[in-house]
């Protein structure tokens, strides 16, 4: 693998290409969540779909509390390095779960949730256990764009000998990836792939529900950015919270398509401490509602938001939406008023300009062509989540990623190096490509700068030697 | 790295500390662009400055070893103001001296200079009132850039531009002495006006670090107009109509035919489409507001528009439409804009209107025109494709020709942007055929005694 690549994004990779999850934490403890709740799947055509991320996030919110502890002794890339060694030695997976396994149960009760609640209304589905082949997400997320067409291509390839026809997932980066980046690296894709909360608020609307808290509760909810903006999904979740007697729901400032990051994107596994400063800004502005209880949709926000609260000092717990319904409905399911189900799919992202090849040179000329439109008016800065983590700090935020990017391909002696580390800085959280008065994607731009940083690696240093010979 | 400057960081470092100098290529190259996008130069350093303390050492430093500094708040400026003119120049950023304290009973708010404009405006309005000068960048434009531009936006017509809005300021001039100009109170006298040196010298003189600007009561009601014209020239009559016969609109807008169309196509709003569109925002007591907005809008239909006013947020939005998309639709629409700035005389607006429909088909490029018509400021978009070797050319010729349309009309060839670099040959034809040569050499013996070693943003304006 290139070079450039910092060692964490390595470790993800390679796990993610073994056909496991992000930490290689194994399949084992990544399928235990499901035992005796949910059937071998696909159940009509559908499949409830955990995730490389969800079943085994308490083992990266493990993690990332513990680097906070060592930090100044070791970062994210040292501890890359000690893992594929205690693979090696036997010692990974038996170390990692004695260690974070206990923060893994609140994780893995979530999912408990979603399939009782998917279960309670109804919804047929089944879960394909060790069967069921990790997204790629990671490939993506870190611009590995080759491997993960290889990696999509072997997936969708599994899911049609398995019968796949639709998939439900409580991960919204994860649906996202599989309803825009398969269709668009993979021939013939032709799976549908919806959010949890999607499934839930339609199928309460079809059949008038309501369900009953049992007691006053006053909740905030942080709308995931990959959900929110990405998706447009919005409607629904508030829909869903307006049919629980007793819920009081206190909206932050920054909420809907116009939500704030929660300091994950990737940024949690390859800068740390820039993550905790972005998660930081965002339970600041959550506390303020004076909610009781966080609700999201979306394991790292959970993370985030988790470790946010704790890092200052706040007894908030966050939840899965999934997990407040299964709540309610442990006190029983009421007849309520039958809703024609009519959630606006919001649009507020551009059009992604796309890649035609994955021909490094292809990436180039998109990333020129684009790059070229950016005006500089800075828009995208005002609501950057790193750029007011890092108090302006211009390479690590939008506007420089783009002026970067517009150097690395224009062939400025800017490092790749270097510029990845700075991409990496980027949450992708997409608030920068709704800012742009120029309706530039600067969040796709970002993964093809990724991309063309990670595979020009080679050319670059054959240029770099053929000048050096002359 | 020269010797000079190398010796310099090393120096300052010791001074403020290592971690505000940036000196990798990547941090470099990252601020090696402005809002202008047409000129590109990385600076030898950049200095992230978080006090007053840092922009002395920087400017003694700087001074002694004669190294160039260029200022820079957000870098959205329109003309190069923030880009290095030179090389081996050293970017002072202020981005992170972002101070506020509103002192509402003295009817001030003292900002540093990396506050963003849209932050003052905010926390006054907190009280009931706002900040006048709204430049279109000022989400992000710094109080330090605004003024070191002599800013304006779409409120000029009424509330001027940065200079009506300040009462003292804070200036680190080269070898790190700090002068104090004004008091923060509304009336003091004490001999000659050095605020005004230091008020649109776009960083050629001194670094501004704190400003003492007032404030105004947010006007009780605020009633939108929109007037639609069949012909262009109308909506140009309409406008100077309004202000000759005494109204004062807080913003009177002005669009034409190709700018709607671009915003219709371009973004997809549903606007209708007329050859000329003018949009008058009237302020005043409730009372009153619909009396003096109902007169405006007679002056607008005498002059053959058609209008539609309307005091609900909601359709107030919906009327502003167009204005708000205009130059969003435009950078969507073509690959690149020569974006004009040029100030006219009211009374020739309507001439300056065919002239540039004249230019507009000689060269065969798009060219919308929008802006602040209320105070004459004009935004002619040249729009072209820089691949194309003959559009390039048309573009930049097209570009000079608006700029001695506004000499030759007796206007000026910036109402807002600032010289920088992009205005620079173009406003020393307006100084000459205006000024004459004497305000040159009066404004280079003023550098000479200010900036002796001329470390100030070096190659800006004409100094």
């Amino acid at each position: 693998m290139a070079q450039v690549i910092p060692e964490v994004v390595k470790f993800a990779a390679n796990n993610t290409k073994e056909g496991g999850d992000v930490l290689g934490i194994g399949i084992e403890r990544r399928i235990k969540w499901a035992k005796g709740i949910i059937e071998r799947g696909p159940v009509d055509g559908t499949i409830f779909y955990a995730g490389e991320m969800y079943p085994v996030m308490g083992y990266s919110e493990g993690a990332f509390k513990m680097l906070k502890r060592v930090e100044g002794l070791m970062g994210i890339n040292d501890l890359a390095k000690i893992g594929p060694v205690m693979k090696k030695l036997g010692i990974y997976t038996v170390g990692v779960s004695a260690l974070w396994g206990g923060i893994n149960k609140k994780y893995e009760k979530a999912l408990q949730d979603a399939v009782k609640v998917l279960n309670g209304l109804g919804i047929k589905i089944g879960y394909l256990f060790e069967e069921e082949p990790p997204s790629g997400v990671a490939l993506h997320t870190y611009g590995l764009l080759r491997e993960f067409k290889d990696h999509a291509t072997k997936v969708y390839k599994r899911f049609k000998e398995l019968g796949v026809k639709r998939i439900i997932t409580p991960d919204p980066i994860v649906a996202t990836v599989f309803r825009l980046y398969y269709p668009e690296f993979v021939e013939g894709w032709d799976i549908e792939a919806y959010h949890i909360v999607e499934v839930i608020a339609r199928r309460i609307a079809e059949l008038g529900l309501r369900f009953d808290l049992g007691r006053k509760l006053k909740v905030t909810y942080h709308d995931p950015c990959y959900l929110a903006r990405t998706l447009g999904v919005v409607d629904e979740v508030r829909f869903i919270l307006s049919r629980i007697d007793g819920v009081e729901l206190v909206e932050p400032t920054r909420r809907g398509v116009f939500t704030a990051c929660c300091g994950g994107g990737g940024l949690e596994l390859t800068q740390p401490p820039v993550a905790r400063k972005v998660s930081i800004e965002r339970v600041n502005e959550l506390r303020k509602t004076g909610a009781e209880l966080v609700l999201t949709s979306c394991p790292p926000c959970i993370l985030m938001l988790r470790t946010g609260f704790e890092a200052i000092g706040q007894k908030i717990d966050v939840w899965d939406l999934v997990s407040l319904i299964a709540m309610a409905m442990d006190h029983g399911i009421k007849e309520g008023e039958k809703v024609k189900p009519e959630f606006t799919r919001y649009k507020v992202l551009p059009k992604s300009p796309g890649l035609k090849t994955l021909n490094i040179e292809d990436i180039a000329k998109v990333l020129k062509m684009e790059t070229d439109r950016c005006k500089k008016c800075g828009f995208c800065i005002v609501e950057c989540p790193t750029s007011i983590a890092l108090k302006r700090l211009e390479s690590r935020s939008c506007r420089g990623r783009m002026t970067l990017i517009n150097s690395l391909v224009g062939g400025d002696p800017v490092r790749p190096k270097e510029v990845l580390d700075r991409l990496y800085t980027c949450v992708l959280c997409g608030r920068c490509s709704q800012e742009c008065p120029a309706g530039i994607h600067a969040q796709e731009l970002i993964i093809y700068g990724r991309a063309y940083a990670i595979y020009s690696e080679s050319i670059i240093k054959q240029q770099e030697q053929t000048s050096l010979r002359r | 790295m020269p010797d000079s400057l190398k010796t310099m960081i090393s120096e300052l470092s010791k001074r403020i500390g290592k971690e505000k100098i940036l000196t990798e290529p990547e941090e470099l190259y990252a601020y090696s662009l402005d809002a202008s996008t047409e000129f590109k130069r990385p600076p030898a350093a950049v200095v992230r400055a978080s006090n007053e303390e840092d922009v002395k050492a920087v400017l003694e430093l700087a001074d002694k070893h004669k190294v160039p500094v260029v200022p820079r708040g957000s870098g959205t400026s329109l003309s190069g103001g923030a880009v290095p003119a030179v090389p081996h120049a050293l970017i002072l950023d202020l981005s992170m001296m972002n101070r506020i304290e509103v002192h509402i009973d003295d009817g001030y708010v003292m900002a540093e200079a990396g506050a963003t404009v849209l932050e003052v405006d905010k926390v006054c309005r907190e009280y009931g009132f706002f900040f006048p000068p709204d430049p279109a960048s000022s989400r992000i434009a710094t109080i330090g850039g605004a003024l070191a531009e002599n800013s304006g936006g779409v409120r000029g017509a009424k509330f001027g531009v940065m200079k009506n809005w300040i009462l003292a300021m804070e200036v680190i001039l080269p070898g790190g002495r700090k002068l104090r100009i004004g008091e923060p109170v509304y009336k003091w006298r004490w001999g000659p006006d050095l605020m005004s040196l230091f008020i649109g010298s776009e960083g050629t003189l001194g670094v501004i670090t704190k400003a003492w600007l007032k404030i105004y009561p947010l006007p009780e009601k605020v009633v939108r107009i929109l007037g639609m014209f069949d012909r262009i020239e109308d909506a140009g009559k309409a406008i100077s109509q309004i202000r000759r016969r005494g109204y004062v609109p807080m913003a009177l807008e002005l669009l034409d035919r190709e700018t709607i169309e671009i915003v219709k196509e371009s973004l997809g709003y549903s606007v209708e489409v007329a050859e000329g569109m003018v949009i008058a925002d009237i302020d005043g007591p409730r009372e009153s507001v619909w009396r003096i907005a109902g007169e405006v809008e007679n002056v607008m239909k005498e002059s053959g528009g058609r209008t539609r006013a309307s005091d609900d947020p909601k359709e107030m939005e919906q009327l502003y439409l167009a204005r708000q998309g205009a130059y969003p639709a435009v950078t969507r629409a073509y690959p690149a804009v020569l974006l004009e700035d040029i100030t006219l005389p009211l009374s020739k607006l309507m001439e300056g209107l065919r002239e540039l429909d004249k230019m507009r088909k000689e060269y065969g490029l798009k060219m919308p025109v929008f802006g602040h018509a209320g105070d004459g400021n004009l935004h002619p978009c040249i729009c072209f494709d820089p691949r194309d070797e003959e559009q390039l050319r048309k573009a930049r010729e097209m570009f000079v020709k608006i700029g001695q349309l506004s000499i030759r009309l007796g206007g000026a060839v910036s109402g807002e942007h600032g010289i920088g670099l992009a205005k620079k040959e173009i406003f020393l034809e307006e100084i000459k055929a205006v000024r004459g040569e004497g305000y040159i050499e009066t404004a280079r013996m003023i550098k000479q005694v200010l900036d002796p070693n001329g470390i100030m943003n070096p190659g800006k304006i004409f100094l």
